[in-house]
C-alpha cells in the first residue's frame, strides 16, 4: 500500500514533468488568436434593422473633400454631390446663437480667415450688430461686458452664426494645396459690418448643418448680385420686446446647456436655397459628427436633432417612402431611411445621442487611439478591449463602427487590422474606416495586396466579388473586404476603385448580413465624372 | 542544580527554533566550548503546467528556491543569515541577532533585531516554505499578508501564552526614490488551550499597523504607492497580474488577522483570516492647482474632488488547510514560533486546501470598460473631466488545493499540488477558470 503510495508520488512529479517538456510551445498572448476566442456582443435585433437602413459599400466623402476643394463648404459638398458621393461627412459645432455648424474644428484659425477680421477680442462691431437689432446702446454694451467674460478666441462659440458670414472660408485652401487652388474659392470681398448691418463676405462659408442638407438636396446657396449670400436674421418672437439682459437671464434659466448661449436669433434658412442649376440628380444622405462634448453644449445632439426636423430629414419624424440607394444611375441615397448617419468620437455625445435618437437612425462609433491615451480613445487595443467597446457602442445605439486606417498622408494609427476587422464583422456592426486618400489604401482594405493575403479571419471578411462589365482587375474575384464603406478625401479615386473591382454596379455584391442574399448596387453610376471638370462645371 | 540542566536545554530549544525559513537542524555543526555555528543549505525544484481559460501562463520548471544559511550560538546570542539563489539571482534573506533568556517555568524573553517576517505578517509566511505542507503557501498570505522587515521584536513565550511584538521599517535599504523608510508596530499573540507531546491548539490574533513613508516625487508632491498581489500559489510561473492592485496616494495600511490552528499526532487543520485597511491622503489642493493647466480649468477643489475621488480601501482574505498523515512520523508543533513543522523524516501525508483572495472594492453603481481600463463614477463612459471612480478591481480568486507530500527522509522530500482557481477580475473578464498542477523535489541539510 505504502510503497503504492510512493510510487504514485513519483509518477505524478514525472507526470507533471512530462507533461511541460512535451506540452506545445508556450502559448503567448496573440491578437490573431485571441480576437477569434473574445465573445463580442452581437447587434439586437432592432439595432440590426436600423443597420439596414445604410448602403453597403458607401462611398463617404470626408467633409465634401479635403484634397479638391476648401473642406464643409458649399463647394467641396456641391463637387462631392456631382461626382456621385453616397453620403456628405461633417462636423457640427456650435455657434454663440446656437445655430449648429457644419464645421470641423472647433477654433476658426485654420480654414478660415478669422484673424484678419476679428481681432483676438470679442468683435468690435458687437455692440453695433446688437443696436442693429433694435437694442439700446447701454443694453449693449452691457450685453458686450458679458460676452467678453465667456470669451474665447476664434471659438465658432464665442461668434454670432451673422458675424462668422462675414469670414471667407476659401482662401486658407488656396494658400496650403496649391496645386488645387481655385480664385473662385477666395472672397473677393471680406464681410464687414458697415451701413449699419453685418455685410457677408463674397466666397466659401462657414456651413450650417441647413446649407449641408440643402447641398444634399440639389441645392445651392442664394446669392445676391455680389455673390454674397441672403440670410437674413431677426430676433426670435419668443425675446421680442426684451432687452438683452433680460434674453440673457431667461437664456441663463433655461439650465447649464444654454449658459454661455445666446440664441435669441433665427435665421431664414427656409428663404437662403434655390435649385442648382448644376445638379444632375444625386441625393446623397449626410453624415454628421458630434465633436467636441465638452465645448458644444450639453443639449448638442436635440440641436441636431431639431435640424433634422426642420429641414424634414428627420426619419423618426418622417420616415421615407424610397429604399432604392440608387435610381437611373443616380444615388438616391438622401431619399431613404439611410439618409442620415450620426457618427462621434464622444463617450458623451454617443450616450446623448442615444437618449435622443434612441438608436433609430444609424450611428457609427469612431475609434482611435493615442500614447498616452486620449479621454475617449481606445486605451486597450486587444481584443478584450476592443470587444469592450464594440459592446459599449451597441448599448448606447451605434450600428457602425469607424476605425481609424494607417496610410499616407495622415498616417493614423491602424485600428482596422484583419482582427480588428474580423471583430466588427463578427458583431454585426457596420465598418467604416476613414480616411482613405490613396489607391495604395483602397487595395489594402478591399483587398488586393497588403491586406488582401490570406489570413485566419478569411472565414468572415472574404466575399466574393462576381465581376461586372465594369470589372477591369485581374485580381480573384474572392477577397477579404474589410470595409462595409468608408470615409474618402477623393471620391472620384474611390468610386473608381469600386466600379473596376465590382464593388458598384453589381447586382449581385454578397451581403455579408445576411448570409445567402444578394445586395444590389447595378443602379448606380458607372462613370466617374473627371473630378476636375466637375469643379468647373460648378463654376469654381 | 537542576535549573543549571534545565535552562541550557531550553535556551537551546528556544535559539535553534528561531532560525525561520528552516525548521531542521543543518549538518555540518562546529562547536567549540560555548561557541557553535552551522552551515546548511536547502534546495527547490518545481515542474508546472498550467491551464487557463484565455491568457496563458508559462509552463516549464523552474529552481524555485536555492539557499545557503549560516548561524552562530554563543551564550544567550543567535545570529542568523540565509542568502537566497533562487531564479538565478542573489538575494538576502533573513538576517538577524537574537538574545534570550529563559527562566525555571519555561518562560522565555527574546529580543531579536535584523531582517526577518513580520510577526503580524501571518502564521503561514513565519513558517518556512521548506516546512510548508503545500508548494506554495497560500495566495492570500501574499496578498494581505506582509514579510520580512528590517527591525526589532521582542517576544514572550510559554506552554500556554505567545506575545511577540516589534517596530519595523518599511524597507530595509532605504532606495525609495522620496520620502523615508515608514514605521510599522506589528505584533502576534496566541493562545495556547491545548499543548502537549501529542497535539496543540492555539489561537491567535495580529495586528500591523503601518505609516508609508516611501513614495516618488509626483508634481513636486510624496506620492505612496502600496502593492499588493499574489501569483496562482505556484513558483513557476510567477506573475501576478490576475490578482494584483496598486494603491496610489496610500498612507497607512492597517491589518487584522486571526489564526487558528490544532494538530495531533496524525492530522492538523490550520486557518487565517486577513483584514487590510488602506487609508489614503494627498495634498488635494496642489494637485488642483497642478491641473489648472488649460483655458477650461477646474473652477474649484470641489470639481476637482468629484473628478478625482479618494477614498479607504478595505480587503478580506483567508483559507484553511488541513492534513492528513498516512504513514511515517507525526506532525510537530514549534512552540517557541507558534508554528506547525514540516514532514520530519519518511513520512506520506495528503493534504488539502481553501483559499480566498479579496483585492476586489468596488463602489456600488460604477462602470467599468476592459478598453478603457478604468472604472466610471456616473456608472457609464465620460469624456471630462474624470473617472471619478474610487473601484479598485484587483481581482476576487478562490482556490482549493489537494497535494500529496512523500519524505524519503529528514532531507528529502516530493511533493504534488492540483489547483483550481477560479477568478472574479474585470480586467480578465476571459478569464474565469485556472487549473494549475505542479510537483516539487526539495532537499535541505
Amino acid at each position: 500500500m505504502f510503497k503504492n503510495l510512493i510510487r504514485l508520488g513519483v509518477a505524478s512529479l514525472a507526470l507533471v514533468a512530462l507533461t511541460t517538456s512535451c506540452s506545445k510551445e508556450q502559448q503567448f498572448t496573440s491578437e490573431k488568436t485571441d480576437a477569434k476566442r473574445v465573445e463580442v456582443q452581437v447587434l439586437n435585433a432592432d439595432l440590426a434593422k436600423v443597420r439596414d437602413y445604410v448602403p453597403l459599400y458607401a462611398v463617404i466623402a470626408h467633409r465634401g473633400s479635403t484634397f479638391w476643394a476648401p473642406e464643409e463648404t458649399e463647394s467641396s459638398w456641391r463637387w462631392a454631390r456631382e461626382m456621385g458621393a453616397d453620403y456628405l461627412e461633417s462636423d457640427v459645432q456650435c455657434t454663440k446663437d446656437g445655430i449648429v455648424l457644419a464645421n470641423h474644428d472647433e477654433n476658426l484659425k485654420r480654414t478660415t480667415n478669422i484673424e484678419n477680421v476679428f481681432s483676438e477680442n470679442v468683435p468690435t462691431s458687437r455692440v453695433a450688430f446688437y443696436m442693429s437689432l433694435g437694442f439700446s446702446k447701454a443694453d449693449a454694451e452691457a450685453q458686450y461686458g458679458r460676452d467678453m467674460a465667456a470669451f474665447r478666441p476664434f471659438y465658432a462659440l464665442s461668434y454670432y452664426y451673422a458675424e462668422l458670414l462675414m469670414l471667407d472660408a476659401g482662401s486658407w485652401f488656396n494658400e496650403t494645396s496649391l496645386e488645387q487652388s481655385r480664385p473662385s474659392f477666395e472672397a473677393s470681398e471680406t464681410g464687414s459690418f458697415s451701413g449699419g448691418k453685418i455685410v457677408y463676405s463674397n466666397g466659401q462659408y462657414i456651413s450650417a448643418l441647413q446649407d449641408q442638407i440643402a447641398y444634399a438636396e440639389g441645392k445651392h446657396l442664394i446669392r445676391d448680385a455680389n455673390g454674397r449670400r441672403v440670410l437674413s436674421y431677426k430676433v426670435k418672437d419668443e425675446y421680442q420686446g426684451m432687452t438683452l439682459e433680460q434674453i440673457y437671464n431667461a437664456i441663463k434659466a433655461k439650465g447649464q446647456y444654454n449658459a454661455k448661449y445666446m440664441d435669441f436669433i433665427e435665421y431664414d434658412f427656409a428663404n437662403a436655397y434655390e435649385p442648382d442649376p448644376q445638379d444632375t440628380g444625386n441625393r446623397p444622405g449626410i453624415y454628421v459628427e458630434f465633436k467636441e462634448s465638452w465645448l458644444n453644449p450639453g443639449n448638442m445632439e436635440q440641436r441636431v436633432y431639431d435640424v433634422l426636423s426642420e429641414c424634414n430629414w428627420n426619419i423618426i419624424e418622417k420616415p421615407a417612402t424610397e429604399t432604392a440607394f440608387y435610381k437611373g444611375g443616380k444615388v438616391n441615397v438622401g431619399n431613404t431611411n439611410g439618409k442620415v448617419i450620426l457618427q462621434t468620437f464622444s463617450f458623451d455625445a454617443l450616450r446623448r445621442a442615444n437618449d435622443v435618437f434612441k438608436g433609430r437612425i444609424p450611428m457609427c462609433y469612431l475609434l482611435w487611439i493615442s500614447e498616452p491615451a486620449y479621454a475617449t480613445d481606445i486605451a486597450i487595443d486587444d481584443p478584450t478591449g476592443y470587444a469592450a467597446f464594440i459592446k459599449w457602442a451597441q448599448d448606447n445605439g451605434a450600428h457602425i463602427i469607424g476605425p481609424a486606417i494607417s496610410g499616407a498622408p495622415n498616417n493614423y494609427p491602424e485600428m482596422n487590422a484583419p482582427w480588428q476587422a474580423y471583430m466588427i464583422r463578427k458583431s454585426g456592426m457596420i465598418n467604416h474606416p476613414y480616411s482613405f486618400d490613396s489607391w495604395a489604401q483602397m487595395c489594402k482594405y478591399m483587398g488586393y495586396y497588403n491586406y488582401g493575403l490570406e489570413t485566419e479571419f478569411d472565414d468572415l471578411l472574404r466575399l466574393e466579388i462576381p465581376a461586372t462589365a465594369y470589372t477591369t482587375t485581374s485580381y480573384p474575384s474572392s477577397v477579404p473586404v474589410y470595409m462595409d464603406g468608408f470615409f474618402t478625401n477623393r471620391t472620384e479615386m474611390s468610386l473608381k476603385y469600386m466600379i473596376e473591382n465590382g464593388f458598384r454596379g453589381n447586382s449581385k455584391l454578397p451581403n455579408p448580413f445576411h448570409p445567402g442574399q444578394t445586395y444590389d448596387n447595378s443602379q448606380a453610376n458607372v462613370t466617374v465624372p473627371d473630378a476636375v471638370e466637375t469643379l468647373k462645371r460648378l463654376g469654381y | 542544580m537542576k535549573k543549571y540542566i534545565i535552562l541550557p536545554a531550553l535556551l537551546l530549544f528556544a535559539l535553534g527554533a528561531a532560525a525561520q525559513d528552516f525548521d531542521n537542524d543543518p549538518t555540518l555543526q562546529l562547536e567549540k566550548k560555548d561557541a557553535k555555528f552551522t552551515i546548511g543549505a536547502r534546495f527547490m525544484a518545481d515542474a508546472a503546467t498550467y491551464h487557463s481559460d484565455f491568457t496563458p501562463l508559462q509552463s516549464g520548471a523552474s529552481i524555485s528556491d536555492a539557499r545557503i544559511r549560516t548561524s552562530f550560538t554563543y551564550k544567550n546570542w543567535y545570529l542568523y543569515a540565509d542568502f537566497g539563489f533562487g531564479g538565478g539571482k542573489f538575494s538576502q534573506k533573513n538576517i538577524f541577532a537574537q538574545w534570550s533568556t529563559v527562566n525555571e517555568k519555561g518562560e522565555s524573553h527574546s529580543i531579536k533585531a535584523g531582517y526577518y517576517n513580520d510577526p503580524a505578517g501571518s502564521m503561514a509566511r513565519n513558517t518556512s516554505l521548506g516546512s510548508y505542507h503545500f508548494i506554495s503557501r497560500p495566495g492570500s498570505s501574499y496578498a494581505l499578508g506582509e514579510g520580512r522587515e528590517l527591525g526589532v521584536t521582542y517576544k514572550y513565550n510559554s506552554d500556554k501564552f505567545m506575545a511577540y511584538q516589534g517596530v519595523f521599517t518599511e524597507n530595509q535599504y532605504n532606495k525609495i526614490k522620496a520620502g523615508f523608510n515608514g514605521v510599522t508596530v506589528a505584533g502576534r499573540y496566541l493562545v495556547r488551550p491545548v499543548y502537549d507531546s501529542n497535539q496543540t491548539l492555539h489561537i491567535g490574533v495580529s495586528g500591523r499597523f503601518a505609516k508609508l513613508g516611501g513614495g516618488e516625487v509626483f508634481k513636486n508632491i510624496l506620492k505612496k504607492t502600496y502593492h499588493m498581489g499574489q501569483t496562482l500559489e505556484t513558483y513557476v510561473d510567477e506573475d501576478e497580474q490576475f490578482v494584483n492592485a496598486d494603491l496610489e496616494w496610500a498612507n497607512t495600511v492597517t491589518n487584522l488577522g486571526a489564526e487558528l490552528l490544532y494538530h495531533n499526532n496524525r492530522f492538523f487543520i490550520r486557518g487565517e483570516y486577513f483584514y487590510k485597511h488602506v487609508n489614503k491622503s494627498r495634498d488635494t489642493y496642489s494637485l488642483m492647482i497642478d491641473a489648472q493647466d488649460n483655458i477650461d480649468g477646474w473652477g474649484s477643489l470641489e470639481a476637482w474632488e468629484n473628478a478625482n475621488k479618494l477614498r479607504s480601501n478595505n480587503f478580506h482574505g483567508g483559507y484553511v488547510e488541513a492534513g492528513v498523515i498516512l504513514f511515517g512520523n507525526g506532525y510537530r508543533y514549534n512552540k517557541a514560533d507558534g508554528l506547525l513543522g514540516g514532514l520530519n523524516g519518511k513520512a506520506l501525508e495528503l493534504v488539502a486546501r481553501y483559499n480566498y483572495t479579496g483585492l476586489n472594492d468596488l463602489t456600488d453603481g460604477e462602470y467599468f470598460n476592459a478598453g478603457r481600463g478604468h472604472y466610471y463614477a456616473a456608472g457609464y463612459m465620460e469624456d471630462w473631466p474624470g473617472t471619478g471612480a474610487t473601484s479598485v478591481g484587483g481581482g476576487n480568486l478562490h482556490s482549493a488545493t489537494i497535494g500529496l507530500n512523500y519524505s524519503f527522509n529528514k532531507y528529502v522530500q516530493l511533493m504534488v499540488d492540483y489547483t483550481y482557481h477560479k477568478l472574479t477580475s474585470d480586467y480578465y473578464p476571459n478569464d474565469k477558470n485556472f487549473h494549475v498542477g505542479q510537483a516539487r523535489v526539495q532537499f535541505t541539510f
